[in-house]
């Protein structure tokens, strides 16, 4: 079971985190002010952790600052209520490895929270594989049992990013950021008219879907149907 | 209050300095011609005197005698002195009481005070004489009054005290008045700028004729209030607009929970009434991020992630993804690139503008229409041009479009936050570029891209 460290300070926040990440399997450990949760990241080592920005007695980033010069590298994804790209870039650039702006939506925090855990491990090999399909990193090339699929760069892009994270909660707004490098919310549903050619080309007719639609939460690739 | 203040304001003490280096020029001037004046005329004196001696030396004793009393009768204006002193110092004819004392004798001409005595009594006087000592012992002497130079003097004084003094008053006067005018100006001044601090945002500076200094501030300055009176109401305006339109989704949210609370009966009732709200929190949660972004970009200074942005490689990009949204309305969109072009700017902005643009263009155009994109070069500048073949925007709405919040009522059911088009201006004007928008058929919308300077 993983042990997630919550640093933050407002209790009603804190407390409906700790309910959804509980009932998603985490162990969660919660601490209101900057000191003490530095104190409870070095004591207990959490698997990662989630850190507000803004806290009484030592500020998040100071906090994600330290623990990174002491050589700790567990996954920490920042919350902040400012959302400005500046502020964004500031809090990756001190160490964290998300940033979520407030308000969020649960669905969100807990995908990323996944997401961070679940990091896949810089490999070196060509090949992806999430059972029958198939892509080539260096001819850029995918297929599906025998079928061989054409996809556009960006169509690679996405379903490589997919595959590395195969099985996990993929939210809008994180595809946004990660395959399309996007910095805003575009107006209109990019993602799911993107998603909805790839999921045409990968899923063909008579296969069973890989890709599926979770309501109001975003997408995942199913190894297993 | 004011009659004292104005002989400590700055004008007047300026006026005042230079009143005096005046007075003081014009002291020095007259002393000059004064004394100029009194040395040409005792060197004429002295010349005639010593003229005379030389004269009157020449001659017996008898016949200088006569030459004397002859000389002090054809003298109208009673300036010849003369006189004869025998040894012993005993006058023998001669206006002169006595041998004047210093006077030194087979001298230059000199200065002596003497006492005259031929016009009826004594007189002191102080004139210019030359004394010689004759054959016989008598001495001999020939004096001139100098009087003229007293005369001129005065004169000089007189012109002086005419001219200067006068001069020098209305100088004061002057710099009272204009000390005095330039304080009640800016006494006025300060009493409507308390005012427009105090909130007046209708006050305005007073001024006269355009030629003056002051006047020309003020107007500059009213000029500027005009445009921040502007600022302000349209900052106003804005406010309300936020307001309404976060009011909006905010009420139907609130609606939508207030009623499920009442009538629910099942869970999947409460369920569809909660899935109204959030996206109704979230509409106003969008409009906040998409106002604050439109603040970071506004407030953002130029020039800070500035690079070289290949336009042609944007927006091929732009194209990758617009394509197949346009594709799912069937609507064609191309892109045109007569030529690579560059540009110094942001590139995540500009792709965003552009973004905005193609998003706007292909939502706005019915199914089966075509939106293109071109990159072009007018002259040297490169332009971006999107277009489409959708409804347009008509002549009276091209100014409305750019502000905050408007819909047009042509595309009320369309969703949208009505804040894109705020959003591209803003980065068009952050990179120094401009933006127009035409109407023909459909809608065109032109970035032009000219070079800034760093």
């Amino acid at each position: 079971m993983a042990k997630v460290l919550l640093i933050e300070d407002d209790a009603e926040t804190a407390e409906e985190i700790k309910a959804e990440l509980a009932d998603r399997g985490f162990d969660v450990e919660w601490s209101a002010n900057g000191i003490e949760g530095l104190d409870k990241a070095r004591s207990s080592q959490p698997d990662a952790m989630i850190v507000d920005r803004l806290l009484p007695g030592m500020d998040g980033l100071t906090v994600i600052e330290t623990l990174r010069k002491e050589q700790v590298r567990t996954p920490v994804l920042v919350l902040s209520a400012l959302g400005a790209v500046d502020d964004r870039v500031r809090g990756l650039r001190m160490g964290g490895d998300d940033y979520l702006t407030k308000p969020f939506a649960i669905v969100e925090l807990v995908a990323r929270m996944e997401a961070l855990l679940r990091r896949p491990a810089e490999s070196r090999e060509t090949t992806l594989k999430v059972a029958t399909l198939e892509i080539d990193l260096i001819e850029r090339t995918a297929k599906r049992g025998d079928r061989a699929i054409e996809l556009l760069p960006r169509e690679f892009r996405l379903l490589e990013y997919m595959m590395r994270r195969a099985d996990q909660l993929l939210t809008r707004a994180m595809l946004l950021e990660e395959v399309w490098n996007y910095k805003f919310v575009p107006a209109t549903n990019l993602v799911d008219v993107h998603m909805g050619r790839l999921r045409h080309k990968v899923d063909g007719p008579g296969d069973p879907p890989m890709i599926h639609n979770v309501r109001g939460a975003g997408f995942i690739l199913k190894a297993v149907p | 209050m004011l009659d004292l203040q104005f002989a400590r304001s700055n004008t007047f003490r300026w006026t005042l300095m230079v009143a005096g280096v005046l007075a003081a020029f014009i002291l020095a001037l007259f002393g000059f011609i004064y004394w100029t004046i009194d040395d040409y005329l005792i060197t004429r004196s002295d010349r005639v005197i010593s003229a005379h001696i030389d004269g009157l030396g020449g001659l017996t004793a008898e016949r200088r005698l006569e030459a004397i009393d002859e000389r002090l009768r054809q003298d109208p204006r009673g300036v010849q002195l003369a006189a004869i002193f025998a040894a012993d110092g005993r006058r023998i004819t001669g206006n002169l009481e006595s041998l004047p004392a210093g006077l030194n004798i087979d001298a230059p001409p000199q200065g002596v005070d003497i006492i005259r005595i031929d016009r009826g009594g004594r007189e002191h006087q102080t004139i210019r004489a030359i004394a010689r000592r004759m054959g016989d012992g008598d001495v001999l002497v020939i004096g001139r009054n100098v009087d003229e130079v007293r005369e001129i003097s005065r004169v000089v004084g007189q012109a002086l005290a005419l001219g200067l003094l006068p001069g020098f008053c209305l100088c004061l006067l002057a710099g009272a008045w204009l000390s005095v005018r330039a304080q009640k100006r800016v006494e006025e001044v300060n009493q409507r700028v308390r005012r427009i601090i105090a909130g007046d945002l209708r006050e305005r500076l007073p001024h006269r004729t355009a030629d003056d200094p002051l006047s020309k501030l003020a107007i500059i300055v009213n000029g500027m209030l005009d445009e921040m009176e502007t600022m302000i109401h349209a900052l106003a305006g804005v406010g309300n607009d936020i307001a309404h339109d976060l009011r909006t989704p905010l009420t139907r949210a609130r609606l939508a929970l207030e009623r499920g609370r009442t009538n629910a009966t099942s869970l999947e009732q409460l369920q569809a009434v909660v899935d109204k709200a959030i996206a109704g929190i979230d509409q106003s949660l969008t409009i906040i991020t998409a106002l604050l972004r439109l603040a970071e970009i506004e407030n953002s200074r130029r020039s800070a992630g500035f690079g070289n942005v290949n336009l042609h490689d944007m927006l091929r990009e732009v194209h990758d993804i617009y394509e197949p949204i346009a594709e799912n309305k069937d609507i064609a969109l191309q892109v045109e690139v007569e030529r690579p072009l560059t540009v110094r700017g942001d590139r995540d902005l500009l792709i965003e503008a552009v973004a905005n643009l193609v998003d706007n263009a292909i939502k706005f155009t019915p199914d089966g229409g075509k939106v293109s994109i071109k990159l072009l070069c007018d002259g040297s500048e490169p332009v971006i041009r999107v277009t489409d073949t959708g409804c347009g925007i008509g002549e009276q709405e091209r100014e409305a479009v750019l502000r905050r919040f408007y819909r047009s009522d042509k595309i009320r059911n369309t969703p949208g936050v009505g804040l894109g088009l705020n959003l591209v201006a803003a980065i068009v004007r952050l990179h120094g570029f401009r933006m127009t928008i035409h109407s023909g058929p459909g809608c065109q919308v032109e970035i032009a891209c000219p070079d800034q300077p760093d």
